[in-house]
């Protein structure tokens, strides 16, 4: 059996996931043995245009990169969503928030006209191309990398969980954040982080996007049961959720 | 056995001489809350602790727990991790519930795995001193127990009564010096206790009898409640996750790098999370929140008690805590299902 080709690329984003694939350090000879890794930026010179797996970083805010990604798309016999950004448009979806001329001219100044610079409604990778995997969180958990490209390997459909981040938090005996008075979206986020936030003492993120069927109206409800309002959820959600905050708005 | 009594001190030295021979796991302060954990002095050990936060069925049945290695091309070895240890300070209801799934785990095809974390470990069961805030045991007949255990503790003024009920039990009392033996009004302090304990344990108050419960859950298939209840369901699982009688698994399996073997691990699951009861074809038999809420209330109530005699719920309170919700609480819904049929 031939090693499958896997290029890795990024759109907007920090390259923080795929820094934790470089963080794999010792297991990294071992992604490399079973895959051939044939283009990433980050970690390599090379580049090539065939391969049979893409993983993609980042997510889709300028008109160009919406070609790119359909290249990218037409190329890879699979495509892997990495990370937040490309999962559901992480942070980066605060800027359909705002006026996009005036975002531009905010963060770029004398240069916001150079042709480069054009900016678009930010968009996850699904909302452009169809995406056959996704390895959710901001950033991607390194043990759940591995299990999806071993997957891959082999033929198989790897299985990211649709229950929430409670069943983790519960799994680590960890006290619940709302017996502390915060608003956690751990009942509605996805899980397979290991409730990292809740672990080590902060609310969840919700970097990981929501649940399959949240029960945000239960949300609502429930912040009344713990002196809180609808828009102290609103806020939290903001942050990884731009879409969802406003669909249940 | 035999019952012996000790002071504060003697049972100090008698704990920690157990932990300079074994792995010895007890209640202990964790933040602001108490959970069991490895024990490295006497001294860290909680008997007064009200509730843990998981229940000691973690040690019988890990969150995650390795069953065999495989290989690809068929072969494969079982895995046993069972962890020889002293489990000190369970609960009545707790140890119930350990009871419950010794006899689960027994039935139909025995489980080897657990069988064998549950002979690996010796369990020293403590009467509540401090009631929990959410306790209804007493509703339940769980408050005071009188076996399963290998040594149960109960504080009576500043003594410890130590009865001895099993081999495992004798063993771990051995080499430690002499216990004198509890006399006939230490007995009936321990008996006035147990009573008073009935009481205490008791916050939330359950109305129909326990063991009108099946029959009474068999006529409310379609109350309204569980619709009313499912509006503010997140289908997290806190409820089934610090349960301690809810044994439902997932099994899963994972590729080692050379993909060529691997092992295959059971995970905790509960039914009350979205795909549990997706099976092949991708149908799920218990899609809505409503039914997945119901049969919660009905495996403890209805299914458990059928199967083999006694109620699936120990009265423990630990889901009425966890749910952020504020609907998992069992007296809550067995008291509103039963209005109007007593």
């Amino acid at each position: 059996m031939s090693k499958p080709r896997v290029a890795i690329f990024d759109f907007a984003c920090c390259e923080g996931c795929q820094l934790q694939i470089v963080n794999m350090e010792e297991e990294i000879l071992d992604l490399i043995n079973l895959v051939d890794v044939v283009e990433w930026r980050e970690a390599m010179s090379e580049q090539n245009t065939e391969y049979d797996i893409a993983l993609v970083e980042g997510s889709i805010t300028r008109p160009e990169d919406e070609e790119r990604i359909k290249e990218i798309r037409g190329r890879a016999k699979i495509l892997v969503a990495l990370g937040a950004c490309a999962v559901i448009g992480g942070v980066n979806k605060l800027k359909n928030r705002f006026d996009l001329e005036d975002v531009r001219r905010y963060v770029y100044h004398d240069d916001a006209d150079m042709p480069h610079l054009q900016t678009a409604q930010t968009k996850a990778l699904h909302e452009v191309v169809d995406v056959d995997y996704k390895i959710p969180g901001c950033p991607i958990d390194r043990k759940e990398f591995s299990y999806v490209v071993k997957c891959l390997a082999v033929g198989k459909k790897p299985e990211i969980p649709s229950y929430s981040v409670c069943v983790e938090c519960k799994m680590k005996e960890n006290v619940c954040r709302f017996e502390y008075n915060e608003v956690c979206l751990g009942p509605i986020t996805r899980a397979g982080c290991g409730a990292r936030c809740p672990s080590n003492g902060f609310w969840c993120f919700g970097c990981r996007g929501l649940v399959d069927d949240p029960n945000v109206n239960a949300a609502k409800d429930v912040m009344e049961k713990y002196g809180k309002t609808i828009d102290d959820l609103k806020h939290r959600l903001a942050l990884f959720n731009t879409d969802e905050e406003r669909a249940h708005a | 056995m035999s019952i012996k009594k000790l002071d504060q001190a003697a049972l100090d030295r008698w704990v920690d001489g157990l932990i300079e021979r074994k792995k010895v796991v007890g209640a202990a302060q964790r933040g602001d809350h108490f959970s069991f954990g490895e024990l490295t002095s006497a001294s860290e050990l909680r008997l007064d602790y009200d509730m843990s936060i998981l229940p000691p069925k973690k040690y019988f049945l890990p969150p995650t727990e390795d069953l065999i290695s495989f290989r690809r091309d068929g072969g494969f070895e079982s895995i046993f991790e069972e962890d020889p240890m002293v489990l000190l300070g369970v609960h009545p209801y707790d140890m119930f519930a350990i009871s419950q799934l010794d006899t689960l785990f027994s039935e139909d095809n025995d489980d080897i795995h657990y069988r064998k974390r549950r002979e690996a470990i010796t369990i020293v069961a403590s009467d509540v001193q401090t009631a929990s805030e959410d306790v209804f045991a007493g509703c339940m007949g769980t408050a005071t127990i009188d076996h399963g255990f290998d040594i149960l503790l109960t504080k009576i003024g500043d003594q410890y009564l130590v009865d001895i009920r099993t081999e495992k039990g004798q063993a771990i009392t051995m080499g430690f010096g002499e216990m004198p033996d509890a006399t006939d009004d230490d007995l009936d302090q321990r008996e006035r206790l147990w009573a008073e304990n009935q009481k205490v344990l008791r916050k939330h108050e359950l109305r129909p009898a326990v063991g009108y419960l099946p029959k009474l859950l068999g006529e409310s298939y379609d109350h309204p409640i569980w619709e009313e209840k499912a509006e503010l369901c997140f289908s997290c699982g806190s409820c089934n996750l610090v349960c301690p009688t809810c044994y439902c698994f997932d099994v899963q399996d994972e590729l080692n790098w050379d993909v060529t073997s691997g092992h295959r691990y059971r995970i905790w699951d509960g039914c009350m999370l979205a795909n549990f009861a997706i099976v092949a074809g991708d149908h799920n038999f218990r899609a809505a929140k409503s039914e997945r809420f119901r049969h919660r209330y009905f495996r403890k109530g209805k299914y458990i008690p059928e199967k083999i005699g006694q109620t699936g719920c120990v009265g423990c309170g630990r889901c009425v805590s966890a749910c952020v919700a504020k609907i998992a609480n069992p007296v809550e819904i067995y008291n509103r299902i039963a209005e109007g049929k007593e």
